[in-house]
């Protein structure tokens, strides 16, 4: 089936201001996808589609009235429930926030509406993002669209399936260790983590604050560039953010000095392995050169990461208390302090594991042992780094270790599941730029690529993609009939 | 005699401030309803991200050079974890002084007299939690907290002293001077309810440490401290050992007693915030600083002997109350008598506020202006008026706003020094009070007594010297 | 090995009761992690304790300058007189 679903955002935004069809149009043949195939895919928690119409409505009266309809005009998105929507009730998939509804929108949210993006409704994820897999969303998990047996990755595995299955033209995921790239990767969809501190977190809600990033999932590299061009910049409701400068799509690619991470090869899965093999052949193909090298600090990262991201979570989490916002629990039979450990009973496994490793790194007498040292390995690992892509432009290597794997495979072994994520943490740990891409399959599973930057290379991360897109040809999407 | 150990920790509201500490709510939270001086950031709602105010950092750095402390290149902000209802994310954003990082000021000393100084351990930059009100009696008391994040997020300034102090009257002085200086830096009006506090530790004869914690008034630190070495002191004599615990100060019972709630679980769990970037302030920065810091209290004590030619006594009692200096200093630009001026505000002037003094602002919003008090002064000075009579004329300064020299055409209060009026006057006290007369022939106190008499019937309005000359003129004539 | 007293005591000062089952599993999958990041004691505390932080200049911090926007964040649970109602403190 092919459709109006199918476009990719740019050539939404094209196709309505030449008059090929309407927003309206576009947004039925959305929502028709979306009806068909929700229900076996559980992509969203929340829908806003009345909104959503009467805003396709607006713009096709804009364009009649020869207004501006803006960049993104009439692009159906779909955000990931953990970014603020003023009025859209956004839950991180926790009962905690099961009936909160923002009263402000996240500045990326700001941004796309200002450029005319239509917000279809709230994506799923593992709770606040702690997962890779939706499998602890507090509501349902998410199906893989190529495999609806199969997990399609998280932390934000509905940002991932619903771009595939064309329930939205693009979404926005958050990045804290993995969570745009595994989904893409899983889903077989173009995911970006930006550089840390490109993309305002203002609105985002914080899981592991010094590591995440807000990030586009795409159809297209295309479709990258031009929403990452619209959320990118300084915000001065975020400290840590800064101002970059826009990427652009570059037909004519530089000669790239590429390194394959040699160490995250070989703990790949054979499938794995051979299709990254292959598909790093065509970097000769478009003109790179191709090296092979090992991080020295590998081993330590996944540790640090869990101990870093543990720590903030545990704090994070802390304002959680059900006072201010949250769900319906009466408060009148409790004193505060059992209230309080009564209302946080409410979250997941996986979230109160988290929590409470957490709090063990940073309490007195095991901070030093476990949170400073990981502090001194993120340092380490990022110089390692830093003094790697004064040699390589790019350095490259599996998305993901394995292929998308059965619901319920590693959900009662806390550890196997993090093992999953030990080659995104490492652009997490470093702030840097990587892009997931897809590049095969194996029996009908998606496997992704993943390209690392430098700091604010994004530009090059984008020359790459868009060279190998155009030169790997794979099933693009997804049947779902 | 014991020894006693006292270290303070002391909060500063930095009341000077628009703003809040993270966010861009109003910094005086004072009378407003409930829950309307919030938004977001302060109320800790889910994605919001603290901004931190400039100007905060400017005056917690100006603090710290006034209190001797070094200010360091770079300063971070941590987080102290731990659950209360006054506070919106359950962390508070403060600093922490830990593995080559610091707070905005280290290391400083204050000098409490000549022969005393207390050392500063450090001094730091957080936000202030919101309020739970308590409310005694009423129906819906019973079952819930009334919480108020109209102040959560202000702008606090901590001040923490190594236990130099021996003493509660020390601590008494200190305090004072600290207020002052505070005041003279613009950076707290101590004044406002609420705007500093103070936790106070106590240790005996090198035992363990004791802390006093909620005193929300200088005035009850002395208090507090004057109980707990005397708990302190007869559990010693109980041979009852000292444990190192929290206490609280409860200020309508005034004594102290043991907590058992939030300070229980003191694992405040530090780490650097992850929101704020480490703040590279520069070298110009506290070149800034210290090219600009305002007048301290000892420099103007200095300026006002030296310069002003005042006494040390009436010096100290201009700059102990701030408001009264600068009230001087604004006559001074009018009128530059400053002998005269002092002694007028801190006798007569100061006696008439008196019972006003201790509520805030006292000077802002009264009718009395620099222009007429140094009109006034000027008036004594060319002796036009009598004292009594710029006393009398500043009453009805007080209560119209008028200019002395409006009340002096209205009231006709100038000093008469027309001698055929006054002739009248002695006349008239001559014919009633003959004895007197008689007396004051031998008697020199009488004279006195009638010159009083002529003072009286002129309602003080007589020029006395002119007054006495006439007296004295006609008891010397024969049959007066 | 974590203890369950641990256990216990980091769930009482991050406010958090267990399940039955969850009391009961997570002794060992939380020992498990920690076995896990114990790799990190292995790196020298010497030179590797470098908190690599971002920084910002002080000229670029917000100013002191009142903005409000006039809607209040804080909807529910409120008194009349605009108190926040929460759970008793004694």
């Amino acid at each position: 089936m092919s459709g109006l679903h199918d476009l990719q955002a740019y050539e939404v935004v094209e196709g309505i201001k030449q008059g090929l069809f309407s927003a309206e149009e576009y947004f039925s043949s959305v929502i028709k996808t979306l009806e068909h195939v929700e229900s076996r895919l559980h992509s969203f928690i929340t829908l806003d589609t009345d909104k959503a119409l009467s805003c396709a409505k607006v713009i096709d009266g804009k364009l009649k009235a020869n207004e501006d309809i803006g960049q993104l005009g009439g692009v159906v998105v779909g955000i990931k429930d953990n970014i603020s929507t003023k009025g859209i009730r956004t839950t991180c998939a926790s009962k905690i926030l099961e009936s909160y509804v923002p009263s402000y929108d996240a500045t990326v949210i700001q941004r796309l509406k200002q450029n005319g993006a239509i917000i279809l409704g709230k994506l799923n994820l593992d709770e606040f993002g702690m997962g890779s897999t939706t499998e602890y969303s507090s509501y349902y998990p998410t199906h893989n669209p190529w495999n609806l047996d199969y997990v399609p990755g998280g932390s934000s595995g509905g940002s991932g399936a619903a771009v595939a299955a064309g329930e939205c033209t693009v979404s926005l995921g958050s990045d804290t260790g993995g969570s745009i790239r595994c989904p893409a990767s899983f889903c077989s969809v173009v995911g970006l983590k930006p550089t840390y501190g490109r993309v305002s977190r203002y609105g985002l809600i914080s899981y592991a604050n010094s590591l995440e990033q807000i990030g586009p999932i795409c159809r297209s590299v295309k479709d990258v560039v031009m929403i990452m061009n619209i959320i990118s910049g300084k915000d001065n409701k975020d400290d840590t953010s800064m101002s970059s400068s826009p990427i652009t799509i570059n037909n004519k690619l530089e000669k790239f000095e590429i390194a394959i991470i040699k160490d995250l090869i070989d703990g790949s899965d054979d499938e794995v392995k051979r299709t990254i093999y292959s598909a790093s052949e065509k970097f000769s193909d478009i003109g790179c050169m191709l090296d092979e090298i090992s991080i020295k600090h590998l081993n330590y990262a996944l540790p640090s990461y869990y101990t870093l991201a543990s720590a903030e979570a545990s704090s994070n989490l802390a304002r959680y208390d059900n006072i201010r916002y949250g769900f319906n629990l009466p408060i009148e039979e409790y004193k505060w302090d059992t209230y309080f450990s009564d209302v946080r009973k409410n979250f997941g496994e996986e979230v109160k594991r988290r929590i409470l490793i957490g709090s063990y790194v940073l309490s007195s007498g095991y901070y030093s042992k476990y949170y400073l040292k990981a502090r001194g390995l993120r340092s380490l690992l990022k110089l390692e780094l830093l003094k790697l892509f004064k040699k390589y432009d790019l350095l490259i290597g599996p998305t993901m270790p394995i292929l998308p794997f059965k619901f319920g495979e590693k959900i009662d072994d806390p550890i196997k599941m993090y093992l999953v994520d030990i080659n995104t943490v490492i652009a997490n740990l470093a702030g840097i730029p990587a892009i997931s891409l897809p590049v095969g399959f194996s029996n009908g599973l998606p496997i992704g690529l993943q390209i690392m930057a430098a700091p604010f290379e994004e530009q090059k991360l984008i020359d790459v993609s868009y060279a190998l897109e155009q030169a790997i040809n794979i099933q693009r999407r997804p049947k779902l009939e | 005699m014991s020894q006693v150990k006292i270290g303070l920790e002391i909060h500063a509201q930095i009341t000077e401030l628009e703003s809040k500490l993270f966010c861009s709510c109003r910094g005086n939270y004072r009378d407003q309803r409930p829950n309307t001086n919030i938004c977001e950031t302060c109320c800790g709602l889910p994605g919001t991200l603290p901004i931190i105010n400039k100007k905060a950092i400017e005056y917690s750095a100006m603090t710290s050079v006034a209190l001797g402390c070094s200010v360091p290149d770079k300063i971070i902000f941590y987080r102290k974890n731990y659950f209360y209802p006054d506070l919106p994310k359950n962390f508070q954003i403060t600093q922490y002084n830990v593995y080559g990082f610091s707070s905005i000021g280290i290391g400083g000393s204050f000098e409490l007299d000549d022969s005393r100084k207390i050392r500063i351990s450090r001094i730091q930059l957080e936000e202030d939690p919101g309020r739970i009100a308590y409310l005694e009696g009423g129906t819906n008391a019973r079952n819930s907290a009334l919480i108020d994040y109209n102040r959560a997020g202000v702008a606090l300034i901590e001040i923490v002293t190594e236990p130099d102090f021996t003493n509660p009257k020390e601590v008494r002085l200190f305090l004072n001077k600290l207020s002052l200086t505070l005041e003279h830096l613009a950076v707290c009006d101590t004044l406002l309810e609420g705007s500093v506090r103070c936790d106070v530790n106590v240790s005996m004869n090198g035992g363990n440490k004791v802390e006093i914690k909620n005193i929300n008034s200088f005035k009850e630190v002395e208090r507090a401290i004057n109980y707990e070495i005397t708990r302190q002191t007869n559990m010693y004599k109980r041979s009852i050992k000292i444990v190192s615990e929290t206490r609280h100060w409860d200020d309508r019972k005034k004594i102290t007693f043991m907590s058992r709630s939030k300070e229980a679980e003191h694992d405040y769990r530090y780490f650097p915030e992850p929101d704020i970037p480490m703040i590279v302030l520069g070298d110009k920065f506290i070149a800034n600083i210290r090219n600009h810091m305002p007048e301290l209290p000892n420099q103007r004590f200095d300026r006002f002997v030296s310069g002003y030619k005042l006494s040390e006594h009436a010096s100290n009692i201009l700059i102990n109350d701030k408001k009264l200096a600068d009230f001087f200093e604004s006559i001074l630009k009018l009128y530059f008598s400053p002998v005269e001026i002092a002694n007028f505000l801190i006798t007569d002037f100061k006696s008439m506020i008196l019972d006003d003094a201790e509520s805030t602002g006292y000077l802002k919003n009264m009718k009395v202006k620099p222009e007429h008090i140094a009109e006034l002064v000027k008036m004594i000075a060319a002796d036009e008026i009598s004292r009594i009579t710029a006393k009398d004329i500043l009453v009805k300064i007080f209560e119209s706003g008028m200019l002395p020299s409006e009340i002096v055409n209205d009231s006709n209060s100038l000093k008469i020094a027309d001698e055929k009026i006054l002739m009248d006057a002695v006349e008239s006290v001559f014919n009633t009070e003959k004895s007197a007369v008689e007396d004051a022939r031998t008697n020199h106190e009488a004279i006195n007594f009638l010159l009083g008499k002529v003072m009286k019937y002129t309602s003080g309005r007589a020029d006395p010297k002119i007054a006495m000359r006439l007296i004295n003129n006609k008891l010397k004539k024969p049959n007066a | 090995m974590i203890s369950k007293d641990e256990i216990e005591y980091l769930a009482k000062i991050s406010k958090i009761s267990l399940t039955e089952d969850e009391a009961k599993k997570f002794p060992e999958q939380l020992d498990k992690t920690i076995e896990y990041i114990d790799i990190l004691d292995e790196l020298a505390s010497d030179h590797s304790i470098i908190l690599d932080l971002q920084e910002i200049k002080f000229d670029e911090l917000r100013d002191d300058v009142v903005r409000m926007s006039g809607a209040l964040p804080i909807t529910r649970n409120l008194t009349e007189e605009g108190f926040l109602k929460g759970p008793k403190m004694k």
